[in-house]
């Protein structure tokens, strides 16, 4: 009993970082119909600048996700403007933009071998290893720590999307661009912001994930993959939606563990069988088609 | 010039790809003029008030508001300076509320400040989509979809209404009902230009109207003389 609380926790704790990392994926998709493949090269991008802030400047990787995410923003507006912009959308533009997308990506990588080698970094901070008794189990504070700013980030969106007329506008271009137009919406614009939105949700993702786990250039594929899972499972952009779907595949990865002798190299997969499932079932999402509600 | 019409069309060519659909086409609406484009399918109506509203570009020609030609402007601007059209199948967000889909209505600046009374406005209009706040703009009727759309638009604080035919696909009552507060609108001092395809109904309320074919102007009058005209009456009121 003891160990299913356990399970039950270290679930939830890695299902809020896996929301905050799927969201921004879902978020672009949702509003630009374009896959931004380079998501998992924000994702490591925010890992090396937690990391570089951290053991340059002593900045605590929790006080860097404000700024980074704030750069990763302007950075994925500049992208935007510069690249994505030029694309052709929807089914037309798919091949393309995934493309392009990639090639960012791998430049990405490259620049980051480039620059800190592909050895393996970790984020050390003095309560990285710190845990306290959560109903009898033992809890990482570092983990406690990253699904409090995942769920606070998760929350800021539901408000942004849901109070503001900016977000009610991002939802709206999601379904009607031309309708936004006529009403004076700067589809265009939206188109911008979406896009900086995501990529500074994939940063604060990507740094998160570096105070738990070693990283190198190659981080983000994974994390790019299990991405995928959680928006087919949970729809686009419902913030619930995602949450719910994110407990799913963390549940997925963290039960086995607990079966005696079960390899641990096989976790990873498991996700994916859940999304074969999942197409094969239910191709619309555990949540039917729901765009942006 | 205190004559100078609100909205002037003059001489636009528009098409898509490789289809011409307006050629050289011309209109006015004078200020507080219920204007009505008459024409059978694919005359070129609703392009008309697509390259009005700047959603196409004609290839030729300008589209002048108040004086000002538009050609140079994005159509997004078109809502601050007073335009709104009530697109042809509403074209509503369908996934937002309708209360949403309302307050979207009055994104632009000059609107924005106003949003609480202009909302008080278009449901006293429409006391439905008030029942209706909550709820998908989606799952409504035509009926009421019809009024959400309309009300979006007048949110906006518009000078000149376009209608793309507001009453398509819908029931005889609600058709009077929409027709009733298109006149009640225009009593109020708005400047409407209506595309119709209830020729009666529309010549009823309008002071003038504009008979397009293949993308011109074939003939043009007040309500009362293209009511009158026999060749009007032949080929599209069946008399």
């Amino acid at each position: 009993m003891e160990r299913f609380l356990e399970l039950v926790i270290a679930s939830v704790l890695l299902a809020g970082l896996y929301a905050t990392m799927a969201y921004g994926l879902g978020l672009i998709y949702g509003v630009l119909r374009i896959v931004n493949l380079n998501h998992g090269g924000m994702i490591m991008a925010g890992a090396y600048a937690g990391w570089y802030l951290h053991s340059e400047f002593g900045i605590d990787p929790y006080l860097a996700l404000l700024p980074v995410g704030t750069v990763a923003f302007l950075v994925g507006m500049g992208m935007y403007r510069l690249l994505v912009h030029r694309l052709p959308r929807g089914a037309a533009g798919g091949v393309q933009s995934l493309l392009l997308l990639f090639g960012v990506w791998l430049v990405m990588r490259n620049i980051a071998y480039l620059l800190f080698t592909g050895n393996d970094q970790t984020v050390h901070t003095t309560y990285a290893t710190r845990a306290i008794t959560l109903a009898g189990a033992q809890v990482s504070v570092n983990r406690l720590a990253v699904f409090g700013v995942a769920l606070a980030t998760l929350g800021i969106l539901h408000i942004l999307l849901t109070k503001t007329y900016f977000g009610k506008a991002l939802r709206a271009v999601a379904q009607n661009p031309e309708s936004c137009t006529l009403q004076g919406i700067r589809v265009d614009r939206i188109y911008a912001l979406t896009f900086g939105l995501g990529t500074a949700l994939a940063s604060v993702a990507g740094l998160l994930g570096a105070t738990l786990f070693p990283f190198n250039p190659s981080f983000g594929a994974a994390e790019l993959l299990k991405s995928f899972v959680v928006v087919v499972l949970g729809g686009l952009g419902s913030v619930a939606g995602t949450a719910i779907a994110a407990l799913i595949l963390a549940a997925v990865e963290v039960f086995p563990t607990a079966i005696p002798g079960f390899p641990t190299y096989l976790t990873a997969a498991l996700g994916f069988v859940l999304l074969v499932l999942v197409l094969v079932l239910r191709p619309g999402g555990l949540f039917g088609q729901r765009v942006l509600g | 010039m205190s004559t100078e019409p609100l909205l002037e069309v003059r001489g636009i060519d528009a098409g898509y790809g490789d289809v011409q659909v307006l050629s050289g086409l011309s209109l006015k609406v004078e200020e507080k003029e219920i204007v009505t484009l008459l024409g059978s399918n694919g005359a070129g109506k609703t392009t008309t008030l697509r390259c009005i509203m700047g959603v196409v570009r004609p290839r030729t020609g300008e589209v002048i508001f108040r004086g000002q030609p538009l050609s140079a402007q994005p159509a997004s601007e078109r809502a601050g300076q007073g335009m709104a059209l009530v697109p042809e199948g509403r074209e509503l967000w369908p996934q937002l509320t309708v209360r949403e889909n309302l307050e979207l209505g009055a994104y632009h600046q000059r609107a924005r400040a106003r949003a609480a009374q202009n909302l008080e406005r278009v449901h006293q209009l429409f006391p439905r989509l008030l029942e209706r706040k909550s709820q998908m703009a989606g799952s409504l009727s035509g009926g009421e979809q019809q009024m959400a759309a309309i009300g979006r638009a007048l949110m906006s604080e518009p000078s000149l209404l376009l209608l793309d035919e507001p009453s398509l696909g819908l029931a005889p009552i609600v058709v009077e009902q929409m027709f009733e507060v298109i006149r009640s609108l225009h009593q109020g001092g708005m400047t409407i230009l209506l595309v119709e395809q209830n020729l009666q109904a529309a010549l009823e309320i309008a002071t003038r109207g504009y008979v397009i074919e293949t993308g011109q102007v074939k003939l043009t009058g007040t309500a009362e003389q293209l009511r009158n005209d026999p060749k009007i009456r032949a080929a599209y009121l069946g008399l």
